[in-house]
């Protein structure tokens, strides 16, 4: 609610196409809830930790009870753990995956609950639209994969890298230099900015066009017949809503995924 | 100060033009911090508690899963052989039945056999009987109505003679004339 109010103070509806705040940080930077000595702990700050909660109440309650005939949540959970673990981390790692399936599961239900907080009424807004929780497990993953890689094989990782022995000796030196520039800076720089980008965009997408929808709408006495423009920003708004639900699933499956296949990488390098 | 006021507004406005929006794309510290500590209870969370308890719980379910098949196995096993044991039984029922059958039906035939057997000789011997008493019966109405005949004839002579005539003699002539009767009827 809070970027919608300050939408409203800023949109003048007659003169307006679309309502859009002076400054874009007005609907990533969030306001200061309190203080704890000089630390301000703003919403972001307080939704990250609501986010981490909910994952682990999710786990806790889906997975207290243990029952061998499992009831409709604990499947759900179950399945859902089950999946990072069996389908992601197993599968695309191979038998090494189990090491790193508390992990990636851990980063997939993390980023699941972050994302959708893009989607979740009263929330509004996605903790992975800001660069913090995407850049701090885009290293991470890096660090994993290029640790596991020089533990596994060596030097001999990083050589294989810069000097491909399966390309021809002419055009080697070329490919070695773009897989060493994209190994080591582009995939944890795209991996972060992918989600981070998404999740911007989506955000951005949902607040100005239900934003302005609803302020067009409420202020019909100034915008008159352009309240019109209002409903089609707002029913706009709202398709755009039912496709980021996929978007914010998707992200957080496909960050998963990339780092599973990072590692497995830096297990078999050879694949 | 007012003006004072005014000057540090615009120097922070300046300042925010400066940094322009690259602050956004970059991660801000408290929230990096936060970000830290939160994704380490979580992943802390699946690594101590969430992991091993799915792992014990699947592994219940397996055991539970192979536990009844077993059990499953057994009783089936169990029922099988109840059920060889059942027709066993039943076959061996069966041919008792049989046998006691055709026993009763050989009994039966060997007393029919008998009581018709019997009935006819008793039949054979009261029809004997009954002939033989017939005849005696016959032979001795016969002679009844041969005495009475004699001695008929005798009253009716002497009514006709009109005086007594020796019984005896005449008796013995009534009789004589009678077996010659009877000669010559046979």
């Amino acid at each position: 609610m809070s970027e919608q109010l300050i939408l409203a103070s800023e949109c003048d509806v007659a003169n307006e196409v679309i309502c859009a705040p002076a400054d874009v940080k007005e609907l990533f930077e969030l306001p200061t809830i309190f203080h704890i000595g000089d630390i301000a702990i703003t919403r972001t700050i307080l939704l990250i930790f609501l986010a981490a909660f909910i994952v682990v109440a999710l786990l806790y309650f889906g997975l207290r009870k243990g029952n061998v005939i499992p009831s409709k949540f604990q499947a759900i959970v179950e399945s859902l753990v089950q999946f990072v673990r069996k389908d992601v981390a197993e599968d695309i790692i191979g038998p090494e995956g189990v090491k790193y399936a508390p992990y990636l599961t851990a980063m997939f239900l993390f980023l699941l609950v972050g994302n959708l907080f893009e989607v979740t009424p009263l929330v509004n807004f996605p903790i992975t639209s800001r660069m913090a929780i995407p850049a701090f497990l885009a290293i991470v993953t890096w660090l994993i994969f290029v640790i596991v890689g020089f533990y596994k094989n060596g030097f001999s990782y990083f050589l294989d890298i810069v000097w491909p022995k399966a390309v021809p000796i002419g055009l080697r030196w070329l490919v070695g230099l773009i897989e060493l520039f994209s190994t080591f800076l582009l995939r944890p720089l795209t991996l972060a900015v992918r989600l981070f980008a998404n999740l911007v965009a989506g955000h951005l997408m949902l607040t100005l066009l239900l934003g302005s929808g609803v302020i067009f709408i409420w202020n019909f006495a100034d915008a008159g017949a352009k309240s019109l423009v209002g409903i089609a920003w707002f029913a706009f708004g709202l398709g755009i809503y039912l496709f980021e639900i996929v978007v914010a699933v998707l992200q957080a499956y496909i960050f998963t995924l990339l780092s599973a296949v990072y590692i497995q990488s830096s297990v078999h390098p050879e694949h | 100060m007012l003006y004072a006021l005014s000057t540090v507004l615009i120097l922070a406005a300046e300042e925010a033009e400066e940094t322009g929006n690259i602050g956004l794309v970059l991660p801000e510290s408290y929230e990096l911090v936060a970000g830290i500590i939160a994704f380490g209870i979580v992943f802390f969370f699946v690594w101590k508690w969430a992991f091993p308890a799915i792992d014990k719980m699947l592994e219940d379910r397996q055991r539970a899963i192979k536990g009844q098949m077993e059990d499953a196995e057994a009783t089936k096993a169990e029922a099988q052989s109840l059920l060889d044991d059942y027709r066993k039984q039943l076959a061996e029922a069966k041919g008792e039945a049989a046998g006691i059958v055709n026993e009763a039906r050989e009994s039966a035939e060997a007393m029919k056999t008998d009581i018709v057997a019997k009935a006819q000789a008793e039949a054979e011997r009261i029809g004997t009987k009954a002939r033989a008493d017939a005849a005696t019966e016959r032979d001795r109405a016969l002679a009844s109505a041969k005495v009475e005949v004699a001695n008929l004839s005798i009253d009716l002579a002497e009514l006709v003679v009109g005086e007594n005539l020796d019984r005896t003699a005449q008796l013995g002539l009534v009789e004589r004339y009678l077996a010659d009767l009877e000669r010559m009827s046979d």
